[in-house]
């Protein structure tokens, strides 16, 4: 099983050769390919079904694949899963993840107990693609690590649309960065290995003699190269949690893509959603949140970040000095009315609590289990993640990972290493430095990482990533709670008056929900019901009890009423677990006392 | 069903006419007029009517009335018969549809002839998001039937219209407005998408009931002898008050008129909607445990996109108003403070707006949102704000004092011995000015689930709504207001052109460039997050050789060089000051006719033409 990884991508790749012919044609997919291996793989199946949530801003639909086989429930009142693919352009590998992952499932229910289990018990739904338009820019003749959708954004708010992308100058078919002598710059070459860059330290004697641009000329002759390329919002910094306001790739607002809609409004329809897993650019999964309820810090390139940089002042031109001329009359603001204090009112909660973390770290020993990933590479701040959506806001447990590991390497910075274990496996992601004569810069060089690989595995690794997350959504499904009745029992005492217990059982890992759902109110308490008439309600629990949380492995939940009936009489019990399932139990007055 | 009781009075013509007698002939006519009969009753009544000719106060030439409160659809025929009297200033169109399937309706003021529409400065109005602060709604409609009536008469008001354009919208909650006025109107402030609000998994299945059939919901109150919290006040029988240290209570209070209607063992506590659709926009959008009644995420809501989708196509908007009830307040944003208060030269343009405002509007006091009210996280304010970098406003119409507006009055609220003090002054208001319309009187009712109680209490329109015979001032104040913010928008200008021969065929080009309202075309929170567009100001005609803004232009002094790529299209990203002129210089090249242009997306686009000779 993958649970051989621990050396990461090598053996990953070992697994293409044992693939399936389907598998075999899940390298990265453009958007027809992708919906021909999910009509190929659901087909005629009866636990399967693919339905659209939606369509791109280009008019793509966004698959949904749901899988329930037969069971107890409706697939609607199951606890279900959710895993989300490619809400970020070029992580394209997610979808093809997703589908392997559907493939496997489909392919193990009724002879794997985990799977079979899960889909008669949960419901298990899978949007390959949110981004259906940002991925095929991943399928262009080059390669620039679009993360966005097909929004145009006036990156640089100068009435000007997309009017200065980047320029693939040396023909080779990727976007890279260009470094310039300049010794206006603050970049020196790094002394230990020269393909890299540092930043020049005055104190040790150094002096800058570099700068760091992208790849391309300043096609609108304002002085800044590549700082306006075809725009995009990149869906996972599009959502509502530590939202990246008023950055051009992260939307006008959060939720403002009709991509980003279709997934929200199906959020909220099926609350019976209770766990999720995307495939994004954060991971929280390998590494689990820490003991003060933070991320895994992020870890990005220095070559791109710096490049990157050399627009930041695009902003400053044309701020000039001068203001309103407000006259001498006296102003005196504002009233303060109320005069509440600043800090008054709730804030939002920016750290996974504490009680949750033990559940959190169970899952990502699992996933590390399963699918021998050990440790991350490119890692981003989340913001405006869905992921972070889910836990902060909707109140599941809530996963994000790129789906493939980091073989360990030696290097100083992250790039370094980087590099460095990516050369160890045999794997192409660095353009060496060379000359080139750009019109305005003069002699530069350009080089370094190929966009698209510096985040998400390689093609070759695909075939063999399905299964591994097929089961480990298994697994997450298996924890999911699952509320039931243990026994009701009626006992007679006296006068028309009858005791009624009922205990429920969650046989879930989880518990009803998870600490951060109960606080911020978005899991609804357990609802027993008892289904009487109110008025005969004598005493005891409400006639509709409300318990918050009901731990896992096996918790239970007593409730009981006094009421008032007749012998022979047969009563009805409901449950109702919002990420838990429903139930019914039904006990009998008896007669004999 | 709702029926009735009398048609509205609308009554137009064409000239000049006798009010009373109007009144007559329309309600005649609009015994069994429908919509498209009000246009026919103008036609009808006009040769009806004789003609005044004499008195000083010229007759309108739309008579409405404007002492009672109307529903969406009589908002919309309003506004319907409004477009067709004014149809060279007026548009009407309807921007999307509520959840219920009720129109939005939004009109735009414009004079084509002083130019299009996206080249002035635009004044946003909306009102009624809260579906029970219904007070905004006729604001609106007085202002556009105002700034028509008179664009003839006052010639101010004739240059606001050709200066401006504006955008109204009078309900941008109608399910909620009509559940308000049409339906008992209990639980008015939300939009009507269904909510779970008792986390049962089914949706608005419990709320209040009409049980004794009368149109209101009451309140309802249980005497139990020495067991209650509340005693009736013994200096006025409808009023209950609170049990002091040492007293005991003859009643209890058991909320609102209802059942249990889904069996759960709990009365009402799943009504209609159940969310604040104030809260649904995307500045600090904040979830519902931060923020209740957000909402899952910023313009979930049907009614809040629509708004939103109208309102990023018309990026000429520059000020933007809420109606909302109640209070007398002037609000700005920010809504909480721990999202960062504007930058100081925002905040001044607002203050001297608002205080300007408390001088306009007697009995309104211009606050900040978090500190003067609470704290809103995701509100339209704030939205209009950052994301259109529109000054907004959020007036609460209608402040309970003016019901005793004297010193004297204000004094005896006061006293707990007076007949208007100790909380007795609704109850002497209700009875002696109102006649009693606003109070349901207790009266006894057997109820399914709490046995004999009896049920009362003032009506909807009581409190948040002022007096019908005290609208007339509220809509007219609260409009100026939104004039003179109107008035104060950006406006660009360009003055005339110095043109000089440095040698040859270079010259130098002066051109003062001056925008006298207060609001500067780009708010400093609008640059900071580039939500507007820069202004820029191009040349063409000549290379550009150099070019900076004068230091001061009386005399030959420096210049503050523009250091830019490209001279013939500067970028001015921080717009354009209010009140201020500021000269640009040019050193050109070249020959025959320069032209230079200063666009703003919020003061219009102005340029002049000089020639180098």
């Amino acid at each position: 099983m993958v649970r051989a990884l621990a050396a990461g991508i090598a053996v990953m790749i070992g697994f293409a050769t044992a693939a399936t012919t389907v598998e075999a044609q899940q390298g990265y997919q453009t958007y027809d390919q992708m919906t021909d291996a999910i009509q190929g793989i659901v087909g005629d199946s009866d636990v399967a079904s693919v339905t659209s949530i939606g369509q791109s801003r280009e008019g793509r639909d966004i698959w949904l694949i749901t899988l329930a086989d037969d069971g107890d429930l409706p697939a609607e009142d199951r606890p279900g899963v959710l895993m989300v693919g490619t809400l970020s352009g070029d992580l394209v590998s997610g979808s093809s993840i997703s589908v392997g992952a559907v493939e496997w499932l489909i392919d193990q229910n009724g002879s794997n107990e985990e799977v079979t289990r899960l889909l008669s018990r949960n419901v298990v739904y899978v949007v390959p693609r949110l981004n259906p338009d940002g991925a095929e820019e991943f399928f262009g003749d080059v390669e620039w690590g679009r993360r966005g959708n097909a929004w145009d954004e006036d990156d640089d708010n100068d009435a000007r649309m997309g009017e200065d992308g980047p320029n693939d100058l040396n023909g080779d078919g990727a976007i890279t960065v260009m470094r310039v002598p300049d010794r206006s710059g603050d970049l020196i070459l790094h002394p230990d290995d020269p393909r890299f860059m540092k930043e020049a330290d005055p104190s040790a004697g150094e002096s800058g003699t570099h700068r760091l641009y992208i790849e391309g000329t300043d096609d609108d002759g304002d002085g800044f190269i590549a700082e306006d390329g075809p725009g995009g919002v990149d869906l996972d910094r599009n959502f509502q949690h530590a939202y990246p306001y008023w950055e051009a790739d992260a939307g006008r607002h959060m939720v403002s893509e009709p991509e980003s809609r279709a997934i929200m409004d199906f959020l909220v329809e099926r609350v019976n959603i209770a766990a999720m897993l995307t495939f994004g650019h954060s991971d929280n999964l390998v590494v689990p949140p820490n003991g003060q309820g933070n991320l895994d810090a992020p870890r990005t390139f220095d070559l791109i970040d710096w490049a990157a940089a050399s627009n930041d002042g695009v902003f400053d031109v044309g701020v000039f000095p001068g203001q309103t001329n407000f006259g001498n009359l006296r102003q005196r603001g504002a009233q303060p009315g109320a005069n509440n204090p600043p800090e008054q009112g709730q804030r939002p909660v920016m750290t996974f609590n504490g009680q949750d973390r033990p559940y959190f770290e169970a899952v990502s020993e699992a996933y590390r289990e399963i699918t021998g990933i050990e440790r991350t590479g490119y890692n981003r701040e989340a913001e405006g993640a869905l992921f972070q959506f889910g836990y902060f806001q909707y109140g599941i447990p809530s996963f994000s990972t790129q789906g493939w590991g980091l073989p360990e390497a030696e290097g100083e910075t992250f790039e370094q290493r980087y590099l460095n274990a990516m050369e160890a496996e045999g794997l192409d992601t660095w353009i060496e430095w060379q000359p080139f004569d750009h019109p305005t810069l003069g002699a530069v060089e350009i080089g370094g990482f190929y966009p698209n690989r510096t985040v998400g595995p390689p093609p070759a690794a695909l075939p063999g990533l399905g299964a591994p997350h097929g089961e480990f959504i298994a697994r997450l499904g298996g924890m999911l709670p699952n509320v039931r009745f243990v026994e009701a029992t009626a006992e007679a005492i006296g006068g028309g008056l009858w005791k009624v217990d009922a205990v429920v059982e969650n046989t879930g890992y989880f518990p009803t929900t998870i600490a951060h759902g109960q606080r911020n109110g978005a899991v609804d308490p357990t609802l027993v019901q008892i289904q009487i008439d109110a008025d005969d309600i004598v005493s005891g629990d409400a006639k509709t009890a409300r318990t918050n949380r009901i731990e896992g492995s096996g918790a239970t939940a007593g409730y009981s009423w006094i009421i008032q009936g007749s012998a022979g009489q047969t009563i009805e019990i409901t449950s109702r677990a919002m990420k838990g399932g429903r139930d019914t139990i039904t006990v009998t007055l008896g007669g004999d006392r | 069903m709702r029926t009735k009781q009398t048609r509205r009075v609308v009554a137009r013509s064409g000239a000049r006419a006798n009010a009373r007698v109007l009144d007559r002939v329309a309600a005649r006519f609009a015994v069994a007029a429908t919509l498209a009969v009000g246009v026919s009753v103008a036609a009808a009544a006009t040769p009806a009517v004789a003609q005044v000719t004499s008195g000083s106060d010229p007759e309108h030439e739309l008579i409405f009335s404007w002492d009672r409160w109307l529903d969406s659809d009589e908002l919309n025929e309003r506004m319907e018969i409004m477009a067709e009297q004014w149809p060279e200033f007026l548009t009407l169109e309807t921007i999307g549809q509520s959840w219920g399937g009720r129109d939005l309706k939004m009109m735009t003021i414009n004079n084509p002839a002083t130019g299009d529409e996206l080249d002035k400065a635009a004044m946003f109005i909306e009102s009624n998001v809260h579906g029970n602060e219904i007070q905004g709604g006729e604001v609106v409609i007085y202002t556009i039937w105002y700034l028509m009536e008179n664009y003839d008469r006052i010639p101010e008001i004739r240059r606001l219209v050709d200066e401006r354009v504006f955008y109204l919208i009078p309900s941008v909650n109608p399910d909620g407005r009509d559940w308000f006025m049409d339906e008992t109107g209990s639980g008015g402030r939300t939009g009507h998408v269904p909510v779970d609000s008792d986390g049962d998994g089914l949706f608005d299945e419990d709320g209040p009931n009409d049980l004794n059939g009368n149109g209101v919901i009451e309140q309802i109150r249980k005497y139990v002898p020495g067991q209650g919290d509340f005693i009736i006040d013994p200096d006025n029988a409808n009023g209950l008050r609170p049990v002091g240290p040492n007293e005991r209570g003859d009643y209890i209070l058991l909320g609102s008129e209802g059942l249990d209607d889904d069996g759960d063992g709990r009365v009402n506590e799943d009504p209609p909607g159940g969310y604040d659709p104030n809260r649904n926009y995307a500045s600090d959008w904040q979830p519902n445990y931060v923020q209740g009644g957000s909402m899952n995420y910023p313009f979930e809501l049907p009614e809040a996109r629509a708004i939103e989708d109208f309102m990023v196509t018309k990026p000429n908007i520059a000020g933007s108003q809420s109606f909302h009830n109640t209070g007398g307040m002037i609000l700005r944003g920010p809504g909480a403070a721990w999202y960062g208060d504007y930058p100081q030269a925002d905040v001044r343009v607002y203050n001297e707006l608002g205080e300007n405002g408390e001088r306009i509007l007697p009995w309104y006091n211009y606050y900040v949102v978090w500190q003067g009210l609470y704290a809103v996280h995701g509100g339209q304010l704030d939205w209009a704000n950052d994301g259109h970098g529109a000054v907004g406003f959020s007036n609460e119409l209608w402040n309970g004092g003016q019901y005793y507006q004297s010193p004297l009055l204000r004094e005896q609220q006061q006293d707990e011995d007076s007949p208007i003090g100790g909380g007795r002054g609704s109850y002497f208001f209700d009875d002696y000015v109102t006649f009693g319309r606003n109070y349901v009187e207790w009266a006894p009712f057997d109820h399914p689930v709490y046995g004999e109680v009896e049920m009362g209490g003032f009506r909807k329109l009581q409190g948040r709504v002022n007096p019908r015979f005290m609208s007339m001032e509220l809509f007219h104040r609260n409009m100026a207001f939104t004039l003179y913010q109107a008035d104060e928008m950006p406006l660009m200008q360009m003055g005339e052109a110095e043109v000089e021969r440095v040698s040859g065929n270079t010259f130098r080009v002066r051109v003062p460039i001056r925008n006298d309202r207060l609001m500067p075309t780009i708010l400093v929170r609008a640059r900071q997050y580039n939500t507007v567009r820069p202004d820029i100001l191009t040349l063409e005609g000549a290379e550009v050789l150099m070019a900076g803004w004068v230091d001061e232009h009386n005399f030959d002094g420096t210049v503050d060089r523009i250091d830019q790529a490209e001279l013939d299209r500067i970028l001015v990203r921080s717009g354009a000051p209010g009140r201020t002129t500021r000269w640009i210089e040019y050193l050109v090249q070249g020959s025959g006719s320069v032209t230079i242009e200063y666009s703003s997306q919020k003061g219009g686009t102005v340029s002049t033409t000089v020639n180098l000779n």
